[in-house]
């Protein structure tokens, strides 16, 4: 009798463990799971030198929509519920890591689609990577121009990604000439004479510059422009050469990233150069997480900031709810890459829902060129693409493949220890939350 | 103006320094006076009367030995600069000067002279431990000239001569500057002097911040003769220690006291000091020991690993814990900055205004204090002797009483706790993140080996050299953007030259 007991157990188990990976699975009693997962490869920079606190983001952004999706039974083809899984690739912030990654995440652990991306540098070196293997790939914050503008035009001596009849990358972040832009048009409305522009020595930085230069010298600004390199710490002896000028300059604006800003901007106000009545500081877009930034810019009450992504005020329901796990996490506002990357996960599985597979690429990029979806920074789409291929004369290259709406404000803090929910949005005007397009150092709106 | 430049170059200058290095020297022996000057201080007094005023000055003190001192000299130096200045400034064209520098002088024949004069002074079985220093910026300021004079008489060579030698050079290097970059914010008058100082202030300050940080470095590397590669995470883990012992130790008093108190983030740097002796003296005890018990077969490559291991297990748990997202501490006080104010010294000219940072001014005080304290130690307390006596010679110490094993293990402990502090003293500063020691230690390895490995003054003057270098690199450089860019790299090209020029470091034992 126990002999039989045993047998039967035996059998029970045997048949489940062999139908367990073979049928469905039950993931939290609700849905039911095939038993292969999809997975997507996520590039960040998780570790030195790259910008670790954005990687951190990013990845918890790639977590967090894996685990919403999977708990709204998945990704759904055909009629079957897939697992979905993020593996996150660090970067490095390098390009040559970028790349060993990026093929270790294709060729090894076979990932169906790609997201992410935070350098721009590790941005133009994958895209190539991606194209070649035929991959779907959604990048959340790169700005270069080039990261989309190469879909269609030669970059670096290489062809155009679409000469190859599709082009599988795609890009949610805003490029740098349509940053660039805003805070320009800003400084030209205020009637600023001279700029001092520092700029970090990457491929953001760089072009990023090239852009505001020739938009703000186009305008009769004069500009002269400081490079620096990422992870200087010690800023003194370069802002001492601002402060000997013989008239100050009307503003300074930062184009640097990371913990290097926020040390850059802490002793420019430390040596009264700016935020002051005479010259206005213009810092980058990591000046919106305002525990960090008061953290490590004590002195940085009145500098201006360009904000990427919907301003607080405009959050839908799934932005507000997605802050509110952020904020549980990490204590501080969801940033606009962490927006970015958790609906580039969306909208990757969103894509494969509507090709109806997660291993034709080619439907599968077709379906994101045909996107029209709301997330939490809004509604995607891409205007140009296979689908549109002429871009009319005037549009910029960057816009192939290029959501076209990614919203850039010019936000101000006025209160020492202010957060940025409060900060006063100053530019464009049709987003101005205190009714002024710049608060003097002293003042309030 | 060339007119003038021609004229000094004949009246003065360099070939005239040459004639009064060699014609100086000469006279005495004649002479054979027991009451002259000694024979490297009439060397100077030759080159420098020359220099500056010709064969009148050359006249003066072969007629007068008895006016050469110092003060002399340094006047005769200060008024050849002024009288070469004064001719070159007047010159339109600046290509002229650099080609004729060029041509007489420079990295030409420094580099043939640092090639022929040591091995002259070997062949003569002459004092050689300063010749290649000596013959390099002799041949960088005076050219050819010199090499005759020191092939042909291979004359004793004091730390004077370096001055002397690499002060013309340094001279030199600046008025050619100066010509070619007449707007530069370095040379332009009036308010050059002011922007000088200024840099030179922010060198200084720096440079004392850096040194602290590098102390601990050359202290381990003297006494176990490893180089520790975990100290810029010893240094981040100070910082943070700091960190949290001032949120916790004000929100737990603030708690207890039902008011706001927030301690000063001085009271951090004992704090982090403590627990990172602790965390060195006992790393060094369970990993290192083993090395100097002869455990260990390859110990240069075993102390390498083992450190740089020790480093990434800090780094990454120190991620782990305090997170990617920088940090800082209240201020040490709340000065911003100290501004010495704009002082009409002529009717031309003014000096300053000069800022300095106050929280920088506070570490860089702190960071003196200990520097001073640690050679106060050294120098005075009998466990500091013990350490000195172990870095000198293992095995005499050891006959005398002194443990060495205990030393290694309070020297890494020292050390450890020198990066922390060094740590601490710059959180208020600097946003803190867990790899915010890379750059900073990278920095420190130049230290040391620009000061001399195992040498405390070394480590205090190479930082403050490197300061001032970078600082002047940063500010000077006719680009703006390339010198910001390149600001470390200056201090490497320093780096490289001394390592060229003086292998042991500036104050480095010399090894026979």
């Amino acid at each position: 009798m126990r002999h039989r007991s045993a047998f039967v157990v035996t059998i029970a188990l045997i048949t489940m463990l062999t139908l367990v990976p073979m049928g469905m699975v039950s993931a939290d009693g609700h849905c039911e799971f095939a038993d292969y997962t999809i997975t997507l490869g996520g590039l960040a920079p998780m570790s030195a030198p790259g910008a670790v606190a954005g990687g951190v983001a990013m990845d918890w952004a790639f977590k967090q929509a894996a685990a919403d999706i999977n708990a709204d039974c998945g990704v759904q083809i055909d009629g079957v519920n897939y697992m979905l899984e993020v593996i996150t690739g660090d970067s490095e912030g390098s390009p040559e890591r970028g790349q060993a990654v990026a093929e270790r995440l294709i060729l090894e652990d076979e990932v169906d689609g790609m997201v992410g991306v935070y350098h721009s540098a590790v941005g133009l070196a994958t895209m190539g990577i991606m194209e070649e293997n035929a991959i779907p790939t959604i990048f959340s914050e790169p700005w270069n121009d080039n990261v989309s503008a190469n879909g269609i035009i030669e970059f670096d001596g290489a062809a155009p990604r679409f000469a190859d009849g599709i082009d599988h990358i795609f890009r949610i972040s805003p490029a740098s000439s349509m940053v660039g832009s805003v805070v320009t048009d800003w400084l030209i409305a205020l009637g600023v004479e001279d700029v001092v522009l520092i700029v970090e020595n990457t491929d953001y930085g760089q072009p990023a510059a090239a852009d505001e230069q020739a938009r703000l010298e186009a305008a009769g600004v004069t500009v002269s422009q400081i490079d620096v390199e990422l992870g200087t710490e010690d800023f003194v002896p370069i802002l001492s050469r601002i402060q000997a000028s013989a008239e100050p300059p009307d503003a300074i604006r930062i184009v640097v990233t990371g913990e290097t800003s926020f040390n850059l901007t802490q002793q420019m106000a430390e040596l009264g150069i700016a935020p002051t009545p005479d010259t206005i500081c213009v810092t980058n877009q990591i000046a919106f997480q305002h525990v960090q930034y008061w953290a490590t810019v004590p002195d940085g009450n009145y500098c201006a900031f360009n904000r990427v992504g919907i301003i607080p005020s405009l959050f839908n329901d799934t932005a507000i709810e997605l802050n509110a796990a952020y904020e549980a996490e990490f204590g501080d506002i969801v940033p606009s890459f962490g927006m970015a990357s958790y609906d580039a996960v969306f909208m990757m599985v969103d894509a494969m829902e509507r090709a109806g597979s997660y291993s034709d690429a080619t439907a599968i990029v077709a379906a994101i060129e045909a996107s029209d979806i709301m997330l939490s920074q809004g509604r995607y789409y891409f205007s140009y693409g296979s689908h549109n291929p002429d871009l009319p004369e005037g549009t910029p290259t960057f816009m192939w493949h290029q959501w076209p709406d990614p919203i850039v404000t010019v936000m101000q803090y006025f209160e020492q220890g202010q957060s940025s929910l409060e900060a006063a949005v100053v530019y464009p005007e049709v987003y101005q939350t205190h009714g002024s397009a710049y608060v003097v150092p002293g003042t309030s709106p | 103006m060339i007119d003038a430049f021609l004229a000094w170059l004949l009246l003065a200058g360099p070939l005239w320094a040459v004639i009064g290095l060699w014609a100086l020297p000469q006279a005495a022996d004649k002479r054979k006076n027991d009451a002259e000057p000694s024979l490297s201080t009439l060397q100077i007094a030759g080159v420098v009367s020359g220099f500056a005023l010709g064969p009148l000055g050359i006249g003066l003190y072969y007629l007068r030995p008895r006016w050469i001192t110092r003060a002399t000299l340094t006047l005769g130096l200060l008024v050849a600069v002024f009288i070469a200045s004064q001719a070159l400034v007047r010159i339109e064209d600046p290509n002229l000067p650099s080609a004729a520098w060029l041509i007489l002088a420079g990295p030409l024949w420094s580099a043939v002279a640092a090639y022929m004069i040591p091995r002259r002074y070997r062949e003569a079985e002459a004092d050689d431990r300063n010749a290649l220093t000596a013959a390099a910026l002799g041949g960088f300021a005076i050219g050819p000239l010199i090499i005759g004079l020191m092939w042909r008489h291979t004359p004793k060579i004091s730390r004077d001569w370096m001055i002397v030698l690499g002060s013309l050079g340094a001279w030199q290097i600046y008025t050619l500057f100066a010509l070619h970059n007449a707007d530069n914010l370095c040379v332009a008058a009036p308010y050059h002097i002011t922007y000088l100082a200024q840099q030179t202030a922010n060198g200084v300050v720096i440079g004392c911040i850096y040194s602290l940080m590098a102390v601990g470095l050359t202290l381990i590397y003297s006494v176990q003769g490893i180089v520790s590669f975990a100290h810029g995470q010893l240094y981040m883990v100070g910082g943070y220690f700091s960190f949290y012992f001032l949120m916790h130790g004000s929100n737990l008093l603030s708690q207890l006291t039902g008011t706001e108190i927030s301690i000063n983030p001085l009271w951090g740097i004992p704090f982090a000091a403590l627990i990172v002796f602790l965390m060195g003296a006992l790393f060094e005890r369970v990993f290192l020991k083993p090395m100097h018990d002869g455990l260990i077969e390859r110990v240069a490559e075993y102390a390498i690993l083992i450190t740089f291991g020790f480093g990434f297990v800090i780094e990454y748990t120190t991620l782990a814990i305090a997170g990617p997202f920088p940090q800082r501490t209240d201020r040490f006080i709340e000065v911003r900055r100290f501004t010495l104010p704009r002082t009409q010294v002529t009717e031309e000219f003014a000096f300053g205004p000069i800022n300095i940072i106050g929280d920088r001014a506070f570490a860089m005080l702190v960071g003196i204090a200990l520097i001073f304290a640690l050679l106060y130690f050294l120098q005075r307390s009998w466990t500091g002797r013990a350490l000195r006596a172990t870095s000198q010679d293992r095995q005499a110490a050891a006959v005398t009483g002194i443990n060495p094993t205990n030393m290694n293990t309070l020297s890494f402990g020292l050390g450890s706790m020198l990066a922390a502090m060094s740590g601490a003293a710059l959180i208020p500063i600097f946003a803190w993140v867990p790899w915010v020691g890379a750059e900073m230690v990278g920095r420190s390895y130049v230290i040391v080996v620009l000061g001399g490995l195992g040498s405390v003054p070394g480590a205090l003057v190479g930082g403050i050299i490197v300061g001032i270098v970078e600082a002047l690199g940063a500010g000077c450089h006719p680009d703006p953007s390339r010198g910001a860019a390149y600001k470390e790299a200056f201090a490497l090209v320093i780096f490289a030259l001394v390592l060229l020029l003086k292998p042991t470091g500036l104050f480095g034992r010399e090894q026979h």
